[in-house]
């Protein structure tokens, strides 16, 4: 095969897996907790910063991963006693409470790092050879870890007796309640999880973008129609998402431009809110 | 009230056209003059939002150009007091179309200077680097779509062909990916670059990642200081940037337009580009022109900016039929720091500015 078609084709499976992680933690947030968390895009810029302080103080790469674990944790953590939990079951007081969540939480990266464009030393530059086409190493490297991050949590809520539990607490709340089930303590780990993997998320895009306080501006967006298109409540739904929006997003862009792409996107979006409102795999 | 006018940047635009148009820019003149007291301009810069990282530099360096001015006398014996005005805005939404607004406002004033820029950089390396193909990549709007179709009359009027042309959305969460792999097919000797801000770090980045910057040169015609900053020194190989204003060229203007603003800002000298250094000459062609005319009427300032001079930070500039010479540079990209390598001196502004 025409090498150039490999190429964009792996451009395809990066674009995908990387919308998809991105996607990940604010399908868990949303679709298991019914929480819009607006500040979404945020935990991904605080993992990014994270990423770039561990790069600033000259510390190996990988170094970030823990720390963006430790921040958006424990903000998330923070954020959910605080702020989330008496929210709960009242959709636009938390999307009004996020907002407000996401303007305080840019304006103290601004603060801390300033509005300049800053940038992230790639790990792994360069490229390597696969199928006859040179491709970008670092980026191989995300495909494999997004896939392999992905299965492991499909595996887990499907089998694990937390992913049970989870689905008993998204069920019927009340019920689980009055079963002894722990569901506050549940939806604060939840919550936790979902700002964690965003915050993974920021640490593996901060090489490739500029790192700046509006970051996750640009990935919010893109989540959201994700949720829209796949449906709430289930990672089979974030993987159909993703698969739609971000395989159109490349396609087109590969076969026509991007902004044919963005278009078709936008488009594609709104007929699923017209036509499908719950998505391709809605829960229950 | 008193009776006042507003100039707003088409009246400027009027009175002054083509290249001088750079210099009003970010302090785009949308002022209200009281008929006596202090003569107060509005700055509008963006204070706020994604674009609001070009704010300090903007208004760091019309306050010396105020400060300056006031010393020698004021515009028509008044003082000038400037007021900065936020053109950027927070929620998610408003703050994208402002990145928009602000550098659509910018550049689509900057054509007339850059027009003609377009030309000497696209000879340079026609000639220099013998550069047969070109690749034009540029954000869908008029400043870069105008730049190329100047771009491309240049390089067929020098025996160069066009291996490509493209357009992504200004303001839109843009992927670079599928653009350089075409790039890679196309085998181009030169990148033509009109992407900006984000997009133009993405791009860049991107570019650099498969590893194309190594036999493809990129030419950028919006490329500054804190941009370069975003790309990184990782992937600025091969990347030259063309404008009139670098904060490390060494004339004796700039030397003394940075000495100035190292005395006025101590440790504190916002990040110098060609931005900040449009907002000061845009405050000097005010005063210029203002004086000269005697009044803010339209009429009397169009009728002034002929033969009018007044300082930039890259030395006096004079308009001629309503137009500024002025020099621009080629510069070569070292990690993140501009080298000058070609100055073009005393380019005159093209005719085709669209504004």
């Amino acid at each position: 095969m025409d090498p150039l078609i490999i190429t964009q084709i792996l451009n395809i499976l990066f674009g995908v897996t990387t919308l998809a992680m991105i996607a990940l933690g604010l399908a868990i947030t949303f679709g298991m907790l019914g929480v819009l968390n607006l500040a979404h895009g945020e935990f991904v810029m605080m993992g990014a910063f994270c990423a770039l302080v561990v790069d600033r103080a000259g510390a190996p790469f990988l170094l970030a991963v823990p720390l963006a674990l430790l921040v958006c944790g424990g903000v998330g953590l923070v954020v959910e006693l605080l702020l989330i939990r008496p929210l709960y079951r009242r959709p636009f007081d938390t999307l009004v409470a996020t907002w407000g969540l996401s303007l305080l939480l840019r304006k103290l990266a601004e603060a801390g790092f300033g509005l300049g464009f800053n940038s992230v030393a790639v790990p792994l530059a360069g490229t390597t050879t696969l199928f006859g086409t040179d491709y970008p190493t670092y980026r191989l490297v995300l495909i494999v870890i997004c896939i392999a991050i992905i299965a492991a949590l499909f595996a887990w809520y499907g089998t694990s007796r937390a992913g049970l539990k989870i689905k008993a607490m998204v069920g019927n709340p009340d019920l689980a309640r009055a079963l002894g089930m722990p569901v506050k303590r549940l939806a604060t780990t939840t919550f936790v999880v979902g700002s964690c993997l965003a915050g993974l998320a920021g640490v593996m895009v901060a090489p490739l973008v500029p790192v700046h306080p509006y970051l996750g501006l640009d990935y919010v967006i893109k989540s959201f129609f994700v949720l829209v298109v796949g449906g709430l409540g289930s990672v089979l739904g974030v993987v159909a998402g993703t698969g739609v929006i971000g395989g159109l997003d490349s396609v087109m862009s590969a076969l026509f431009g991007s902004t044919q792409a963005y278009f078709t996107v936008l488009v594609v979006a709104i007929l699923f809110l017209w036509l499908k409102p719950r998505g391709l795999f809605a829960h229950g | 009230m008193p009776p006042f006018m507003i100039i707003d940047r088409r009246t400027m635009l009027a009175g002054t056209a083509g290249a001088l148009a750079a210099g009003i820019v970010p302090g785009a003149l949308r002022r209200a003059v009281a008929a006596d007291g202090e003569f107060k301009i509005g700055l509008l810069i963006p204070l706020s939002g994604p674009a609001a990282l070009f704010g300090p530099s903007n208004q760091g360096c019309a306050e010396l150009a105020a400060d300056e001015v006031n010393a020698a006398g004021g515009v028509l014996g008044r003082k000038i007091k400037l007021i900065p005005t936020d053109a950027g805005a927070a929620p998610a939404e408003v703050a994208k179309s402002v990145v928009r607004l602000m550098l659509e406002e910018k550049v689509d004033l900057v054509i007339g200077s850059h027009d003609s820029a377009v030309r000497q950089a696209v000879e340079a390396t026609v000639k220099g680097k013998g550069a047969k193909s070109f690749y034009l990549i540029g954000n869908d709007y008029v400043w870069a779509r105008n730049s190329n179709e100047a771009a491309k009359s240049y390089i067929s009027a020098g025996g160069g062909t066009i291996a490509g042309e493209e357009y992504v959305p200004l303001g839109a969460p843009n992927r670079f990916e599928e653009i350089v792999t075409r790039i890679k097919g196309a085998k181009p000797d030169v990148v033509l670059i009109t992407v900006i801000g984000a997009d133009n770090v993405n791009f860049n980045r991107a570019f650099a990642s498969f590893g194309l910057d190594k036999d493809i040169t990129r030419l950028a015609f919006l490329l500054e200081e804190n941009t370069l900053q975003g790309i990184g020194a990782e992937s600025s190989g091969n990347l030259y940037s063309c404008m009139a204003y670098f904060a490390n060229v060494g004339s004796e203007a700039n030397q003394k337009f940075k000495a100035a603003m190292k005395a006025k800002f101590g440790d504190k000298v916002p990040q110098l580009s060609t931005l900040g250094a449009d907002a000061y000459a845009g405050v000097h062609c005010a005063k210029a022109l203002v004086d000269k005319a005697g009044s803010t009427e339209a009429a009397a300032v169009a009728a002034a900016s002929q033969g009018l001079s007044f300082a930039t930070a890259g030395g006096t500039a004079t308009m001629t039929g309503r137009h500024v010479d002025k020099d621009m540079y080629l510069a070569l990209c070292k990690a993140t720091e501009f080298e000058v390598v070609k100055t073009f001196e005393k380019i005159a502004s093209g005719q085709s500015c669209p504004v």
